[in-house]
């Protein structure tokens, strides 16, 4: 142990103490006190002292372009965007603390009419599965949710029945969707009202 | 709870014959500090004390080979029970044994066997522990299979380090396996590369796409995940999953082959569900005697100075061949854990929070624009989001001495800063 | 049967679930998942047999116990001395000293599987080789760990004298250095368990696959179906086309290949098509020629392979008719692989490619099995057909051969220096305990020992720089048999003997040495040593 021991005598004696932070909440801090949102998107935290759990809610309005790295959803949609206008949806966000080598758990706390969000709240985008490496931030999960509002995709749905619709049937699709906004039934299921009041 | 064995004979004539041979003697790799004979004898029999985290696949074998080698004060942390599953490697449990503590059933069986040395379970989390306890052992082996406790176990090393005090300085020696293959090293916290460093390396957990889960399976995989991760919640409520109940496998199982069949989809089998759904590695008891075997050499070595010791990454592959290589992976100057820089910063006891800030914006050689300061109980200032730097402001006003404790610390976050810095506080007269 | 009267079969053949598995099945778990319940078959009617109790045979059988060999037999006419107690871990300390060491171990190493037979011989090998060496072939295997040189001599040669005997492993060690050697006429390997893939044959697309793809109207197609067209048919069909506007030939230069790239993602009816996207990355397989790997075409040469009879094992049997399959099937490539790999596509489109790679694979295992001319099991036809762009055979040396072939030497000291290092070191010693006095103490000098490796060496060549890291340490600790060396040892011999037990995987072909005082392992390969 001898040989060990004298290793850090030889080297500058400069503190090198760590704090006692965890590695998941340094970067948790990071994340979140570097995130840069527009004003469509606002974090809320129940106990400002937990950082790992806190909504998001998301305001969507015309549809301003941002440009999107590492997601790979649609950008087909051209006279949809803005049809969730009006609308405040809100999402959970659990981190663990294996954060980042784990992404964060993302779930919409509403019953919403949206062809990627299915009726358990469970979103379909990649990096919040499949594509997460821990180089991604909150920040790049938050901007990929709200384009989820300004582009739905339709060739990969989570809500199969509104998927349909709108490809099948746009007006429709508007109309459902802005039905569902409003708290209305949609095929026998009882969405909730998410417009801002 | 360990029972006291019966008084132990004491080391017989010859027992150490084979490993004096190499604590006599000095070989050419050896470190000139070496101290043969009686001198390092005395140290590894009598003084070191070893800590073995996991009592499983890796951990079994390491704890044997630790008895075998003269360790004598050896302790082990692990919080599972015995699984019928791990009979066809972990070697110190019986069938009778499913359902015991690992760590007790494996201590006891390690001192029923090799007269003399002391095995001190604990059966709960590495997490229960605090840096006291961590601070009394020489060493720290892993033989763990969960990425979240080596991270913890790591950053819990790299903390206990202070220049003052050598002995605060414990090597950590990680082993890991998967099938044919694994990998072990050398952890010098704060000197070289820590577990953190090398996240990157890691594999990627098979995910796939939430939307082919729900609309285009094609695998059987798709099928089990559509039960597990979206039938489950939906059908069973709030219900959680215990991935070793058998009736929730079972229950799986039929609802991903009722949907494999509909899509024709070929595949799902009770043994694939399982491995699906509890994410399961295959696991041997060779792999995990080799990779033991090279992190307790590298723990001998070390206590005792006898010959070199990794530099700092073995990484084994046995599928073709024994193919092996050894190499140092690099120190990141960026790790959360073990990169960053650490300042020491002697304040008034009247300075402010926003006075510190402005220290730190003004600093030249750490360029710091807009900080954020938390310490590691609560947040001092938040730039954003905007309802945290609300809540947060106020402390701008205060003094940081009714904050932060004389010689307590601040972690700085800054979109300028490549991770972290971290202060530690004192205060002047 | 007609293709629908065989879906309609397919389709209403009732769904049988399995229940939970049964015990064993579940302590096997973890392995069966590398080796299958096949492996596990050949494991539990194995019969291995391990020469001398040390600590290092001891972790050997461990590691063989555990997983579930058939039979083990521990010959071993010693009794355990204090120095074996303390470095043991398959005996009882003190109370075991001046037992039967074969007894003790046994009984010890049978607690950690009910279902392994153990045995304790408590002849000496020499008198098995005076007077029941035939004995030794009644096993699968043969495992010997720092045998008297002598001994291991005569051993090996009589295991090398009938190509039906056993596998020999020869195990050395002293200090922290050590090497393994398995000394086997050949070893053929099915399952290899491969990375590399093998061909989807986009280049030589079979009929059906051809047809679907030039017939699918991509044009015409709604656009969430054209999202989730599988890459495999929009790359037989860009080709198809291309070839007819290139004189039948696929792209050949660079800028023909990026032109054929762009022509695939000029096909997208969105930007964001994934599935183009993958066709795109995987265009290379379009003008990569579906060839049998040189590997592979080898093996169809071999004299084993051209001249068999019916009494050829099965493997050369296999062989020859793939040789024939390839030379007179049309496509001249190896059967296909029913094996599709995952892609972006609807259910429906994967599925149906999936069928037509499943029903064609079927069409050539049928093909492929008109060339055999003797029965063979099903399931190994299947496993071979599925491996076949990945078959191995080894052929191998008889232990010790390298230490009389000067050439030999030569080359592992100029391709791999501290492997040949410690092998030589290690020789030394043998060399050395060869010519000393039997039970006089063992302790010889650096350079008694490089005099040694010197003269195993032709005349002018010299020793590799690394020979004195590892004869200083053989000198240091010439008969330490140390606990995690031994563990090590144990661990990395069992799974090759694993491994030519299941005949899955490939087993090292050389002299494996391991050195753990800088912790690496090496291979001198026979394959390098060839002058």
């Amino acid at each position: 142990m001898i040989k060990i021991w004298s290793m850090k005598k030889n080297e500058d004696a400069a503190a090198k103490k760590k704090p006692k932070t965890s590695a998941a909440q340094i970067r948790v801090q990071k994340d979140l006190t570097e995130l840069d949102l527009p004003p469509t998107m606002k974090t809320h935290f129940p106990d400002p002292a937990d950082l790992l759990n806190f909504t998001l809610t998301i305001t969507p309005d015309e549809g301003t372009r941002f440009l999107l790295l590492h997601i790979s959803q649609s950008n087909s949609a051209n006279n949809t965007s803005g049809m969730y206008k009006g609308g405040a949806f809100v999402f959970s966000f659990a981190i663990n603390t294996n954060y980042p080598h784990d992404p964060p758990k993302v779930k919409c706390t509403q019953t919403i009419y949206h062809p990627n969000v299915d009726l358990e709240g469970n979103v379909c985008l990649n990096i919040l599965r499949e594509d997460w490496k821990p180089v991604l931030n909150l920040n790049s999960v938050m901007v990929g949710l709200q384009y989820l509002f300004l582009e739905p995709n339709a060739d990969d749905p989570l809500n199969k029945e509104a998927a349909q619709e709108m490809s099948k049937n746009r007006d429709q699709f508007l109309n459902n969707v802005r039905a569902s906004m409003r708290g209305g039934h949609i095929k026998g299921t009882q969405y909730d009202n998410v417009l801002v009041r | 709870m360990a029972t006291e064995t019966q008084s132990q004979p004491a080391d017989w004539p010859g027992r150490y014959f084979h490993i004096d041979q190499v604590l006599n003697t000095p070989g050419p790799r050896t470190d000139e500090s070496f101290l043969a004979g009686d001198g390092v004898k005395d140290f590894l029999r009598n003084k070191s004390k070893i800590l073995v985290i996991g009592a499983g696949g890796l951990g079994c074998e390491i704890l044997a080979n630790l008895a075998l080698t003269g360790f004598k004060d050896i302790h082990v942390i692990d919080m599972d029970t015995i699984d019928i599953s791990n009979l066809n490697r972990q070697f110190l449990f019986r069938p009778k044994d499913v359902g015991k503590s690992k760590a007790i059933v494996a201590a006891e069986f390690i001192m029923k066997r090799v007269p003399g040395v002391k095995v001190t379970p604990y059966f709960g989390k590495i997490q229960d522990k605090d840096d006291a306890y961590y601070m009394q052992f020489n060493l720290v082996i892993c033989g763990l299979d969960s990425v979240e406790a080596r991270r913890w176990m790591n950053a819990t090393l790299v903390n206990l380090v202070d220049p003052e005090e050598p002995e605060s300085l414990k090597p950590l020696i990680d082993g890991g396996t998967e099938g044919f293959k694994g990998q072990a090293r050398v952890i010098l916290p704060t000197i070289t590369s820590c577990y953190e460093c090398s996240l990157d390396m890691l594999n990627k957990q098979t995910a796939f796409p939430i939307c082919t889960i729900a609309n285009t399976p094609r695998l059987p995989e798709h099928c089990i995940e559509w039960a597990s991760v979206l039938e489950w919640p939906r059908v069973r409520g709030d219900l959680k999953l215990d991935t070793d109940d058998p009736e929730h496998i079972g229950w799986l199982y039929k609802i991903a082959l009722a949907r494999a069949n509909e899509f024709k989809i070929e595949g799902v089998t009770w043994s694939l569900t399982q491995g699906v759904v509890k994410n399961i590695i295959p696991a041997i008891a060779s792999t995990n005697a080799v990779i033991a075997a090279a992190c307790c050499n590298e723990a001998f070595k070390i206590a005792t100075s006898s010959a070199a010791y990794l530099n700092n990454y073995f990484m084994l592959i046995g599928t073709d061949g024994v193919y092996s290589y050894t190499f140092e992976h690099e120190k990141r100057d960026d790790c959360p854990v073990c990169g960053g820089e650490a300042l020491e910063m002697t304040l008034k006891p009247t300075t402010t929070v926003e006075e510190l800030i402005d220290i730190l914006v003004e600093k030249q050689d750490i360029q710091i624009k807009k900080p954020s300061l938390s310490t590691p109980t609560k947040q001092i200032y938040f730039q954003a989001p905007p309802q945290l730097e609300e809540a947060t402001r106020p402390n701008l006003e205060k003094k940081v001495s009714d904050l932060v404790p004389p010689g307590g610390e601040v972690t700085v976050t800054a979109t300028t800063l490549p991770f972290s810095l971290s202060l530690r506080i004192s205060y002047s007269e | 049967m007609s293709q629908e009267a065989q879906d309609i079969q397919d389709s209403t053949t009732a769904i049988v679930a399995e229940s939970a598995p049964d015990a064993k099945t579940r302590r096997y778990d973890r392995q069966l998942r590398l080796w299958a319940a096949s492996g596990q078959s050949a494991l539990e009617s194995s019969r291995v047999l391990v020469i001398a109790g040390t600590a290092t045979s001891t972790s050997v059988l461990k590691n063989l116990v555990l997983p579930g060999i058939g039979h083990f037999t521990i010959l071993d006419p010693l009794e355990v001395t204090p120095e074996d107690a303390g470095n043991n871990f398959f005996l009882e300390g003190p109370s075991s000293i001046g037992k039967s060491r074969a007894e003790e171990a046994v009984r010890l190493l049978c607690e950690l599987n009910d279902g392994v037979d153990g045995k304790a011989d408590k002849r000496s090998l020499e008198e098995v080789l005076e007077n029941d060496k035939e004995w030794l072939s009644d096993f699968t295997i043969v495992i010997a760990h720092n045998l008297d040189p002598k001994l291991l001599q005569r051993l090996s040669e009589y295991l090398w004298s009938d190509t039906t005997f056993p596998p020999l492993v020869v195990v050395r060690s002293a200090g922290f250095l050590a090497e393994f050697y398995i000394q086997y006429h050949e070893h053929s390997v099915i399952e290899s368990h491969s990375e590399t893939t093998p061909s989807l044959r986009i280049d030589k697309a079979f009929p059906a696959l051809l047809d679907y793809a030039t017939t699918l109207d991509f044009e015409n197609m709604d656009v969430t179906d054209h999202g989730h067209i599988p890459y495999v048919v929009i790359l037989v069909r860009v080709l198809e086309d291309w070839k007819k506007a290139h004189n039948g030939l696929p792209p050949q230069t660079y800028a023909e290949k990026k032109e054929f790239k762009q022509g695939i993602m000029a096909m997208r009816k969105k930007s964001d098509e994934e599935n183009f996207e993958e066709a795109e990355a995987q265009a290379y397989r379009s003008w990569t020629a579906t060839t049998v790997p040189s590997e592979i075409s080898e093996l169809f040469d071999d004299p084993k392979v051209k001249s068999v009879t019916p009494s050829s094992p099965p493997f050369y049997h296999l062989v020859n008719a793939l040789a024939k399959f390839v030379q007179e099937q049309p496509s001249h490539t190896l059967p296909l692989s029913s094996t599709l790999p995952d892609m972006k596509a609807s259910t429906s489109a994967y599925i149906h490619l999936q069928t037509l790679y499943k029903r064609r694979a079927e069409e050539e295992k049928a093909a492929f099995k008109s060339y055999l001319q003797v029965p063979i099991a099903e399931d190994m036809v299947d496993a071979f057909v599925k491996n076949s762009h990945a078959l191995k055979l080894l052929r191998g040396k008889q232990w010790g051969a390298v230490d009389k072939d000067g050439a030999a030497l030569v080359k592992g000291g100029e391709v791999a220096p501290k492997e040949l290092s410690v092998h030589l070191a290690l020789s030394a010693l043998s060399s050395v305990i060869d010519k000393s006095q039997p039970g006089a103490p063992l302790t010889p000098t650096v350079e008694a020992l490089t005099e040694e490796a010197q003269a195993l060496l032709p005349g002018g060549a010299s020793l590799p720089d690394d020979f004195d890291n590892a004869v200083g340490e053989v000198a240091r600790a010439p008969t330490a048999d140390l606990p995690n060396v031994a563990a090590l040892l144990g661990g990395l011999v069992a799974q090759e003997v694993i491994k030519m037990i299941t005949k899955q995987y490939i087993p090292i072909h050389g002299y494996c040495t391991i050195d753990l005082v800088d912790a690496w392992t090496g291979t001198l390969k026979l394959s390098d040593l060839k002058p």
